[in-house]
């Protein structure tokens, strides 16, 4: 039983192992969601000490507290309204005098601070020595050397908080000042503004953020500071164009006296190891191959590993199927329901499950070494001209695998443009599923050309994005410039543990989706396939199938492959399960049934429509979500409809003119 | 001796610089400063061959956009032994 609560709240800027610190606090305590209201996630979680639990939570990583980019101003809401009892601030200690940037901001705050100096060991690699009790004197507060990654640090970094908010320990932090030359305008700004600060905002705190040009501050004074004040305000601004240098060259005074107390850094004799890396991975002659073929790598690694597991899965799922089906009596709806509806549709979708797990645990490594990093920068040329930012390739990447955490993988970019288009381009890589189908159909068809049909269909698909990507942006983004700014980590080991949870939050998100909404989505496809006619030529689908036949007659799609298309939208197998109850074949007899019923043309248009098509329904949820914008999810949508529509006839009258 | 001042995009690889002054927007400058670019900081360009450039300052590496990096001007040093002159 816990006698006593606390908050803690974890901070640092991207790159620091403040995820790992995490995860080792909380364990498999930690809950993950969204900040209400954002699509920025929100961890926490808690550890239980003693008769002390201490609830985390996990802010979003930033580089600094000026209101700029949604992670910010979440993070710093958060500790000006919700009075954390101690703020813990993850810093690199390879890397202190950016680390100690953030760490000025948050002590403007006047938020009791723990400093957990992380990555020691990098930084002794590098010859940087840091003398934690001078650090502690010059700061004022606790710092705690540590090294997450090996477990090290994390008792005396609980201990600290304790004893901190216990008040056992000495608390008097020193604060950065903004430079000399400025301190009049201070002075200036705080004698027309103190009498309308009012809590939680402090006085400091707020004319700083002013004097940095804080758009969300700004305008809050602006509405609550009568005009001919704020006037006077302005015309201060105005006039001192350079406070933001002045408030930046303060924290940067104050962090020098930092480093000169207590760091001491011997010259680098040796090349580091990321120095030497970089110089190979980032060269485009080189870096570009490199990069492909380390993408060959995941890919026939996921399939090489995955897919065996995935034929055993669904070989599972069949006699599953066989074995439930007697026992579920006469009633043809039972049936329907648990073994077309929900073994068939969710238990196919799970199938896929070991296919997504190799493929997220190599994204996972790939991104834990640090070389995701490099992989943006080698792309952003290439996405530059699809109007998408170096950091899009990571969540294109995903969709390879499936495009649900795909779309959530977005969040990564700062601005909601390239947000949105990254999401708008999403459903057109090819994922698991979609992949699966068309080999299974092209095989069917094709025969031993199937591998060329397949390779074609991809890299089409790809085309297709990048043509779609470069129109979209050039009609509604005109020539807005996205900056680009992304640091690189060091390379360094990978940590079983964060890839272990990045993986299987991944995982989960994807289950999550299959568990919920495609159990629906199978139980209502089922049910129009069945109803009212009591099979699925007398459905509501058959109908609805039959009656677009003249609009799948320039595409070569009979009624049944219409049928067939709308299914994949439940989940993308589900049209071969389609297209093997209307052409009344079990599953197994596909591959002998489909030539004689679909010629080279039509299935052709098929194939290209299926991938172009509007994405599962999973997905489509995620993707509304995420848009956060009726407007951008219908036209995408409508898009993709057309777009394949478009395509699918193309192929279909090109094919049937050279005589495929 | 190391009086030119030029945008850090004319830096070569290997080259270095101290920052003379940023320009832009505050959200822009603001962002630069909190990764350790800002006037008086000492840069190395680790990468500049077309598409983004790869700087590094006080240990952290940075990639950052030709149309950025244009907007940072920086007093090149010239002596490669990379002794920077007072700020």
């Amino acid at each position: 039983m816990a006698d006593r609560d606390l908050l803690v709240a974890l901070a640092g800027q991207p790159n620091v192992g403040k995820s790992t610190v995490f995860n080792i606090l909380t364990g498999l305590s930690q809950h993950v969601g969204n900040w209400p209201g954002k699509t920025v996630e929100k961890k926490e979680g808690y550890y239980i000490s003693g008769a002390t639990r201490i609830k985390i939570v996990d802010l979003p990583g930033s580089y600094s507290l000026t209101a700029y980019s949604e992670e910010e101003r979440i993070a710093r809401n958060f500790i000006i309204n919700e009075r954390p009892d101690v703020i813990v601030l993850i810093a690199n200690g390879s890397a202190i005098e950016r680390s100690l940037y953030l760490l000025a901001e948050f002590l403007l705050l006047k938020a009791p601070i723990i400093v957990a100096l992380n990555m020691m060991d990098v930084a002794e690699q590098q010859g940087i020595r840091i003398d934690i009790d001078l650090l502690e004197k010059y700061l004022g507060i606790p710092v705690i050397p540590m090294v997450a990654s090996k477990n090290q640090g994390i008792k005396a970094l609980v201990s600290a908080i304790l004893s901190l908010s216990e008040g056992k320990k000495e608390y008097m932090p020193s604060i950065a000042d903004i430079s000399e030359d400025h301190r009049d305008i201070f002075m200036e700004l705080a004698d027309i503004l103190e009498k309308y600060i009012t809590p939680p905002y402090l006085t400091r705190w707020t004319i700083t953020k002013i004097m940095e040009g804080d758009p969300d501050i700004t305008e809050k004074m602006s509405q609550t500071v009568p005009p001919d004040s704020w006037s006077k305000v302005q015309a201060l601004l105005l006039r001192h164009e350079d406070s933001l240098f002045a408030v930046v060259r303060g924290r940067y005074d104050w962090i020098e006296g930092a480093v000169r107390s207590a760091v001491s850094e011997f010259k680098r004799g040796q090349i580091l190891f990321t120095d030497r890396l970089d110089d190979i991975l980032t060269r485009p002659v080189l870096g570009i191959p490199i990069l492909l073929g380390v993408l060959a790598l995941v890919f026939s690694l996921t399939y090489g590993l995955g897919l065996p597991l995935q034929q055993l899965l669904e070989s599972l799922m069949n006699s599953l199927a066989t074995w439930v089906e007697p026992l579920l009596g006469q009633s043809p709806w039972l049936r329907g329901i648990i073994v077309d509806g929900l073994i068939g549709g969710v238990g196919t979708v799970l199938t896929f499950l070991p296919v997504l797990l190799f493929f997220f645990a190599a994204m996972a490594f790939l991104e834990d070494v640090g070389y995701m990093a490099r992989a943006a920068f080698v792309m952003d040329r290439f996405m530059h001209v699809i109007g998408l930012h170096g950091k899009s390739f990571f969540p294109i990447c995903l969709g390879f695998g499936c495009n649900i955490p795909a779309v959530m993988g977005a969040r990564i970019l700062e601005s909601g443009k390239t947000r949105l288009l990254t999401i708008f381009l999403t459903p057109f890589v090819p994922c698991t599923a979609k992949l699966a189908v068309v080999t299974l159909v092209a095989a069917a068809i094709f025969g031993k050309k199937a591998f060329i049909i397949s390779w074609a269909l991809v890299a089409g698909n790809i085309l297709i994005l990048g043509f779609s990507g470069a129109i979209v942006s050039r009609l509604f983004f005109k020539r807005q410039h996205m900056p680009f700014i992304m640091e690189l980590p060091f390379y360094h080991k990978p940590n079983p543990r964060t890839i272990g949870m990045v993986t299987w939050k991944r995982i989960v998100a994807f289950v999550k989706k299959a568990g919920t909404i495609i159990v629906v989505f199978s139980v209502l496809l089922w049910f129009f396939s069945y109803f009212p006619g009591g099979n699925i030529e007398g459905s509501v689908l058959g109908f609805l199938g039959r009656s677009m036949e003249p609009i799948g007659r320039p595409i070569g799609l009979d009624w049944k492959m219409i049928v067939a298309v709308l299914a994949s939208v439940t989940a993308k197998e589900n049209s071969i399960a389609a297209l093997g109850v209307l052409y009344g074949v079990g599953e197994v007899g596909i591959r002998e049934i489909l030539p004689n019923v679909m010629s080279h043309a039509s299935a052709l248009s098929f194939l290209v429509i299926l991938m172009l098509f509007a994405p599962c329904v999973a997905t489509l949820v995620v993707m509304k979500q995420e848009m956060g914008s009726w407007r951008w999810f219908l036209s995408s949508f409508i898009f993709m409809l057309l777009l394949s529509y478009v395509s699918g006839m193309a192929v279909y009258q090109f094919a049937l003119m050279a005589g495929i | 001796m190391g009086r030119d001042i030029i945008p850090l995009i004319l830096l070569k690889e290997g080259e270095e610089g101290i920052i003379h002054s940023v320009s832009g927007g505050l959200g822009l400058i603001g962002r630069l400063a909190s990764m350790g670019l800002t006037s008086g900081m000492r840069v190395k360009v680790v990468r500049n061959v077309g598409g983004p450039l790869i700087v590094t300052t006080n240990g952290t590496r940075i990639a950052i956009g030709r149309g950025q990096a244009q907007k940072i001007v920086v007093r090149r040093l010239t002596d490669g032994t990379g002794k920077a002159e007072p700020a």
